[in-house]
């Protein structure tokens, strides 16, 4: 059994760690939020990068790469509140499969998002071209975005209304579903990597806080708090390389390795923001401090690709089914 | 990335594997059926080949038990001299001692139990209080009591942890022995666990002498001997491979035959409470493929691997809560109308399971301190002896 990274895909996220740590930051998330900057790293300097297009195929011009190379570098992105999210490219990657507007996506000419059937689209705000879906077609064309008030400014979130459409492909509720999942396993890695980074933030407060005359990481009542993240965040990891492992190599298990990455990313990243908010005490609470940028990732991204409760239940129904 | 076994471990278990559906039929008579499974190779894997063992790595041994599992076999009578007592004296025991000992316990002629635990040392094992007193002869008189002691009813040895110097810090002045079970002074008293079960006892030590020979180990040396036992623990439980309380899969079943009996809004409910538990479980599952990859890379399990244990509770108690509730009415009595005690049974076993092998406050600490790097609780034990240690308390 082999189920870990190799060295190749520890060098891939070195690399993407490299450039992220560069081209973005929670600063830029507060930016963002506080004066409408654009989002870093921004999608042309993703493109150019190369690792938002890293699943597209090389002969559209992407780097003919794999899911699971994708979600190494999307945790990367989510430690430091990257955008926009490597689940529009992932999801594009598939929906545009096959077409022209491929090679488009994959040189930066144009700037895709998905919309869902309702509500604010994810990445809309710089958008010029997005994916949808009428009577079970997959349409594309043009759109206007009106942008709401943001929790986490990062997801670029904003209502869309779709101008003069094309039809890509009649009957795309395959596609579409795939293009879900995957956009599941990313959202997961990019909460993985969020999660662990809020972990670090608080384990290095409590070995360096004193109160009552100890540091507070070695009461008990702190301490648990943060083995418990730990023992999340590392559950998420194993389910996240679990579903893209899945994506490239056993569709089968795809639907169900999705759904858990989805739930156990919604929840554990939830718990991380409120636990380390909590470990920092009154400064965890300030506009300040970075622990908030994280919790609005959490807060906004359990309800992308459905929310928390729905990836449950599919969990269940899919367990439930196998026992037919 | 893949979930395959290597060629070698492919063969190991297609070995394993034909070998137990062979003889699966045998296990009722559990020392029997562990002399079968000696006798092809499957047990003591990972001891070395003169003690008696295979020679193999843990990886072997891990797949030996995932066979086991898959089969439904229940795990092996001497278990415990298996993973803790054997590698113990493998480690510190005397040339007489291994030859004495080994053998007959991987065959499980005899049935070994590990005495540490005691009514006033649990958590804090170093605590311990039964004393081992140097006769003139040099052997030694135990006195004292043990707890929780699994198998001491029908064990023929154990390994003994004792007090042999009061006087120094709690962690130097401990030693280590075999004691004969059958010896005169030892009582076993058997102790009705919460289920109903009684697989762990009381053994009470009054004047036992124990010869010097079975020392394991030097005098004072003994929380560095236990040390290497509970380290071999780790080691013969796999990085992971084990699993607590009920598979998630027989649980998802149980629901989905239950599921039409409920109201809608219940079975909504059931659904939500299913998918957490489940998506916990794959979670521990697919850490503990992560452990076994280390392993069959031949690396040792870490302090890490106490997560899966850790979360296994967590979710086997969630799991099994569920499995309960959707029996509607029938939840409020220990069988159901057609006899069926499975789930009754599986809620009474679990809270054990969050005590046992180290508890979940017990498991935080390790991985906090441990894996996290975080401060130790000060503590009040250090660098006085035992003795001035209790009169603090």
């Amino acid at each position: 059994m082999n189920f870990d990274l190799d060295q190749e895909h520890l060098d891939l996220a070195g690399g993407a760690r490299e450039f992220l740590a560069a081209s973005a930051s929670p600063a830029a998330a507060r930016a963002a939020l506080e004066e409408g900057a654009a989002v870093r790293p921004g999608r042309a300097e993703l493109v150019k990068s190369g690792f938002a297009t890293i699943t597209i195929p090389e002969s559209a011009g992407g780097g003919g790469g794999s899911v699971l190379q994708l979600a190494v570098v999307a945790e990367q992105a989510g430690r430091v509140l990257a955008g926009p999210s490597l689940v529009t490219f992932a999801r594009a990657a598939v929906l545009l499969a096959g077409d022209s507007r491929l090679a488009g996506l994959a040189d930066g000419s144009l700037a895709v998002a998905v919309a869902d059937d309702d509500g604010p689209v994810l990445d809309a705000i710089d958008g010029d071209t997005f994916l949808a879906r009428r009577d079970g077609a997959l349409v594309c064309g043009p759109g206007t975005v009106t942008a709401r008030e943001p929790i986490d400014a990062t997801r670029g979130l904003g209502d869309v209304a779709l101008g003069e459409t094309v039809v890509l492909a009649a009957d795309a509720a395959d596609r579409w579903r795939r293009g879900e999942r995957v956009g599941r396993t990313i959202l997961a890695a990019e909460g993985l990597g969020a999660a662990a980074r809020l972990l670090e933030m608080g384990v290095a407060y409590a070995k360096q806080r004193q109160a009552f005359g100890r540091l507070i990481g070695s009461y008990q009542a702190v301490k648990h708090l943060l083995v418990d993240v730990y023992v999340e965040v590392e559950q998420l990891r194993s389910l996240v390389w679990w579903a893209a492992w899945a994506a490239d190599r056993a569709p089968a298990e795809l639907p169900l390795a999705a759904a858990a990455a989805k739930a156990a990313a919604a929840t554990t990243l939830e718990h991380a923001a409120e636990a380390v908010i909590q470990v920092h005490g009154g400064i965890g609470f300030t506009w300040e401090h970075d622990a908030h940028l994280y919790w609005r990732r959490a807060k906004v991204d359990r309800f992308l690709l459905g929310d928390d409760v729905a990836a449950f239940d599919e969990v269940a129904r899919l367990a439930m089914e196998a026992t037919r | 990335m893949d979930f395959d076994d290597t060629p070698d471990e492919a063969a190991w278990r297609a070995h394993v594997r034909s070998f137990l559906e062979h003889h699966r039929g045998e296990h009722d008579a559990a020392r029997a059926w562990q002399a079968t499974l000696y006798e092809a190779g499957f047990v003591g894997v990972t001891w070395p080949v003169e003690a008696g063992g295979r020679g193999g790595t843990p990886m072997q041994q891990a797949i030996v038990d995932q066979e086991m599992a898959r089969l439904g076999l229940p795990s092996l009578v001497n278990l415990i001299g298996i993973g803790m007592c054997g590698p113990t004296v493998i480690m510190h025991g005397s040339d007489r001692q291994k030859e004495r000992y080994l053998q007959r316990l991987l065959r499980a002629d005899d049935l070994w139990c590990q005495l540490f635990s005691e009514p006033a040392a649990g958590s804090d094992l170093a605590a311990l209080r039964t004393r081992a007193v140097r006769e003139p002869g040099g052997d030694w008189r135990v006195n004292g009591q043990k707890v929780w002691t699994t198998l001491a009813h029908l064990a023929d040895y154990g390994i003994l942890l004792t007090r042999t110097d009061p006087d120094v810090p709690k962690h130097r002045g401990l030693t280590m022995f075999v004691v004969d079970m059958k010896a005169p002074g030892v009582t076993v008293r058997p102790l009705r666990q919460m289920n109903g079960d009684a697989h762990f006892n009381e053994v009470f030590f009054d004047d036992v002498l124990v010869p010097d020979a079975e020392r394991l180990g030097e005098a004072g040396d003994g929380w560095r001997v236990a040390l290497t036992t509970l380290m071999s623990e780790r080691l013969s439980l796999g990085g992971g491979g084990t699993s607590i309380g009920p598979k998630p899969e027989a649980v998802a079943r149980h629901v989905a035959e239950h599921l039409g009996a409920l109201s809608a809004d219940r079975q909504a409910l059931a659904r939500q409470e299913l998918g957490r538990g489940y998506v916990a479980a794959l979670g521990a599952r697919y850490t503990g493929y992560r452990q076994l990859s280390k392993l069959s890379r031949g690396e040792l399990p870490g302090p890490e691997a106490s997560a899966g244990k850790l979360s296994g509770t967590r979710s086997a108690r969630d799991l099994t809560d569920l499995a309960v509730r959707v029996l509607g009415a029938d939840a409020r009595v220990a069988a159901t109308g057609d006899g069926d005690r499975t789930w009754p049974t599986m809620q009474a076993v679990l809270p054990g399971m969050a005590i046992a092998g180290g508890s979940d406050q017990v498991l935080r600490n390790i991985i906090g301190e441990r894996v996290l790097g975080l401060p130790a609780e000060p503590r009040t034990d250090k660098g006085v002896s035992f003795k001035e240690s209790l009169h603090e308390l």
